[in-house]
């Protein structure tokens, strides 16, 4: 079997002929993800700790947060349709050197797979999209502008592409460390292209098929925002998210619950009323999917759902009942074995996610593909 | 007709890191809706030296797998195990199938490539894989009728100069026991060979059967009563061969003589029959057969039956009147008819061995029985030895064993 990445080729040599470079042992090394990578990423987006508003008409009563919301299976209502998630690897291929400057150089596989669900349960791939991208630093912390001009000039394929993680990213701002940075890189990256596969959903949703969106509604990479119309027929579903909420129920009494206190009291098919984020831009509440017993601990079980409200309009409460109680008949099957989170993934999530890494190409063979020159031990520095 | 039924694949050759394709095996995954059963023939594209070949499979086992890593995570995923449970979103799940490796048609026997398309083999493609395309076609004998999933049908022959002659072998029948289908198929196989033999080679077949269950075998001379059906009859003609019983004029049958003599010891009576039975003279070389069930750690028994068998065929003086069962087993000179006792030692063999022997003799030719055994036989009980010395080409003969005991059985081996 031919290399399937000689086409990269040309840029590592010319970076291994214009720069030093102290390849990683073994020729790449896979960076480890941050397990709760989302949770953090929700800090981030979510940047305030303390939620003020309801976002659900009719407005909700403090005294009574959690709505009754029993299943609702697919047979009855197919609602759900297309599952979109993205998934990434990255890898330290080794140190440049470039005069005083030293630097990371990261490679990263990105994808992003929607999955189709058709009127008989079975998954059918909508449309998958993978890139393998090179991370690399630029300017006073990186590469020379010489060197990164004649980067550019390298004829590309069209599944590759250099990119200097130092460009201003609301996820890479957040890391001081430079591999942690590229890492973060990668993830927006891998966001960029989830949106792009948003949009090839378009023209198939309305209100009788929606799309599950894996993570946050709020990209932070691209205001896909200003393509929607009314309703996108969209909501994203976190599994991980924030623990340190708090939620101010009554203005007036100044009454405060914590998220642990407002989700250890949900019960199983139930959700909680919708609050506000972004001014009113996203509602979002948490639905529990599973029992309490069946789960380990009160936290376990419950998925955050997002709702863009693109007029700023609360979402009524009817429609926020009706996606969680269509969530709730999406636990099974489950994950469970596989997935650490099982007990609020939703398989067809857990399907896309698996369309894209089993379109990855194995760590053998890009350790294969990737070979720097060995360094000279000794002699000259 | 969408894309996939162009190709007419049923799936994809898959190599794993823990299941690789072999020189002798590969897997594949079924596409939606394929149906495929063990002992299907498949084909897959091979490389060879001038382009293209085609590897052949036998499939073997089918199994379903999907992403569960274990029946735990089916049940939770029924919610913990709620039999009225339906998912939303079934799990993923394909049927894997096994082949194993038959042939490849330009001898190419490099593991098959992952990811290649796996059809359906044509018949022209199962005789390939069979190897019957080598076979000359006066060496064909029908042997069965191959019918694949998908409806394709090829006849199954096998070669005459394995199955006849000199440099013959034997077939080996392999199925569950107690519902005749072995033995239907070598009924079967014996018809078909008999009916594709020119007449002019005829003479030189000829068929012996031991019928050892019920008279499952003594009616073949019969029509059946029931009519075959239209599907039984286009397979008869798919294979060339016409469904009849065998002509009486060439069946013959030995049935075993019972204790009283007059009727055969059978549990039905042909129309027409004969009957066979054992005296001693035509038992005698073969005396080692009827004990070969009784342990003999030292030799003892098969010594003594040693020099009982060389003295009788070459008439020494010891044997000159044991004529029958009775004078061996009451006269000298294993026995002395005068003190009413054993012998107490006779060619080196001490007394007590011989008297094992009688013990053995007794029990196997007098006392336990079917009345197969007889001092003398009358003029139309048989000997089989004598019968079969005289066997015609192109005849069948049946030999009835089925209400024998167990040693006695053994004797019908001539």
């Amino acid at each position: 079997m031919p290399n399937p990445l000689k086409e990269i080729n040309p840029v590592l040599n010319l970076l291994g002929s214009e720069i030093k470079i102290l390849p990683a042992i073994g020729g790449a090394v896979e960076e480890l993800q941050h397990a709760d990578e989302e949770e953090v990423e929700d800090k981030i987006i979510n940047k305030k700790d303390i939620i003020e508003t309801f976002a659900e008409t009719p407005e909700p009563k403090p005294n009574n947060l959690y709505r009754k919301t029993p299943p609702l299976s697919r047979k009855e209502k197919h609602m759900f349709r297309f599952f979109i998630d993205g998934s990434l690897k990255t890898y330290f291929l080794g140190t440049g050197i470039e005069g005083t400057r030293s630097f990371p150089i990261e490679l990263a596989q990105i994808g992003s797979a929607v999955i189709r669900r058709e009127d008989d349960g079975t998954l059918k791939v909508h449309e998958r999209r993978l890139k393998i991208i090179l991370l690399l630093p630029k300017k006073n912390q990186g590469v020379s502008d010489t060197v990164w001009e004649e980067l550019r000039k390298i004829e590309k394929p069209n599944f590759f592409e250099v990119v200097d993680f130092t460009l201003p990213d609301p996820l890479a701002d957040t890391k001081s460390d430079p591999r942690d940075k590229a890492g973060a890189k990668a993830r927006s990256s891998m966001h960029k292209l989830e949106i792009e596969l948003i949009k090839s959903t378009d023209p198939y949703r309305n209100e009788n098929s929606w799309l599950i969106l894996d993570g946050s509604i709020k990209f932070v990479e691209e205001d896909i925002w200003n393509t929607w119309k009314n309703n996108p027929n969209v909501v994203g579903i976190a599994k991980s998210f924030r623990k340190d909420l708090i939620f101010q129920i009554d203005r007036r009494l100044k009454k405060r619950i914590d998220i642990t206190t407002l989700l250890a009291g949900l019960p199983y098919g139930h959700r909680t009323v919708a609050f506000g984020a972004f001014e009113g831009q996203v509602a979002f509440w948490y639905v529990r999917i599973r029992e309490q017993k069946e789960v380990d601990y009160p936290l376990m079980g419950v998925i955050k759902v997002e709702y863009p409200c693109l007029d700023r309009n609360p979402i009524p409460s009817e429609l926020a009942d009706l996606i969680s109680s269509a969530l709730i008949a999406e636990r099974n099957v489950t994950p469970y074995g596989l997935d650490r989170r099982w007990h609020c993934s939703l398989y067809p999530i857990y399907v896309a996610e698996q369309v894209i890494k089993n379109s990855f190409f194995s760590k053998e063979v890009l350790m294969g593909c990737i070979k720097f020159p060995k360094p000279k031990i000794g002699g000259e520095l | 007709m969408n894309e996939s039924e162009n190709i007419q694949g049923i799936g994809k050759t898959s190599a794993t890191d823990r299941d690789p394709i072999t020189s002798d095996k590969f897997m594949f995954w079924l596409a939606q809706g394929v149906i495929v059963n063990p002992f299907d023939i498949v084909e897959v594209e091979q490389v060879s030296h001038e382009g293209k070949s085609k590897t052949y499979g036998l499939v073997t086992i089918l199994e379903h797998r999907t992403d569960s890593p274990t029946h735990l995570a089916n049940f939770i995923s029924s919610n913990f195990g709620e039999l009225s449970e339906e998912p939303n979103t079934p799990r993923q799940g394909t049927t894997i199938a096994h082949a194993n490796v038959l042939s490849n048609d330009k001898d190419i026997y490099m593991p098959v490539q992952s990811e290649r398309i796996v059809k359906f083999a044509d018949e022209e493609g199962i005789h390939k894989a069979l190897g019957i395309d080598t076979m000359e076609p006066e060496d064909r004998i029908p042997a069965g009728l191959i019918k694949m999933s998908n409806g394709v049908s090829a006849v199954a022959y096998i070669d005459k100069r394995y199955i006849l002659g000199p440099e013959s072998a034997h077939v080996n029948i392999s199925g569950i026991s107690g519902l005749a289908t072995k033995t239907s198929y070598a009924m079967f196989l014996i018809q078909s060979i008999l009916q594709k033999t020119p007449p002019e080679k005829k003479n030189k077949i000829a068929v012996i059967l031991l019928n050892v269950k019920h008279g499952d075998l003594l009616m073949i001379d019969k029509r059946r009563d029931k009519e075959f059906t239209k599907e039984e009859m286009e397979m008869w003609e798919k294979l060339e061969i016409e469904p009849k019983p065998f002509d009486s004029d060439i069946v013959h049958y030995y049935l075993p003589r019972s204790q009283n003599g007059k009727r055969p010891n059978s549990f039905i009576q042909p129309d027409f029959y004969e009957i066979y039975a054992y005296d001693l003279e035509s038992c005698a070389d073969k005396l080692d057969l009827l004990f070969a069930q009784i342990p003999d750690a030292y030799f003892t028994l098969e010594s003594i039956i040693s020099e009982i068998k060389e003295g009788i065929k070459s008439n020494e003086p010891d044997f000159k009147n044991v004529n029958n069962w009775d004078d061996l087993l009451y006269g000298k000179p294993l026995f002395d008819p005068q003190t009413k006792k054993p012998v107490n030692e006779w060619r080196g063999i001490r007394g007590s061995s011989i008297g094992v022997f009688r013990r053995h003799m007794r029990r196997m030719v007098i006392t336990n029985q079917s009345g197969i055994f007889v001092n003398s036989r009358a003029n139309r009980e048989k000997s089989l030895s004598e019968e079969f010395l005289n066997i015609k080409g192109g005849h069948v003969y049946v030999v009835d064993i089925a209400r024998l005991y167990e040693h006695e059985q053994m004797l019908v081996f001539w």
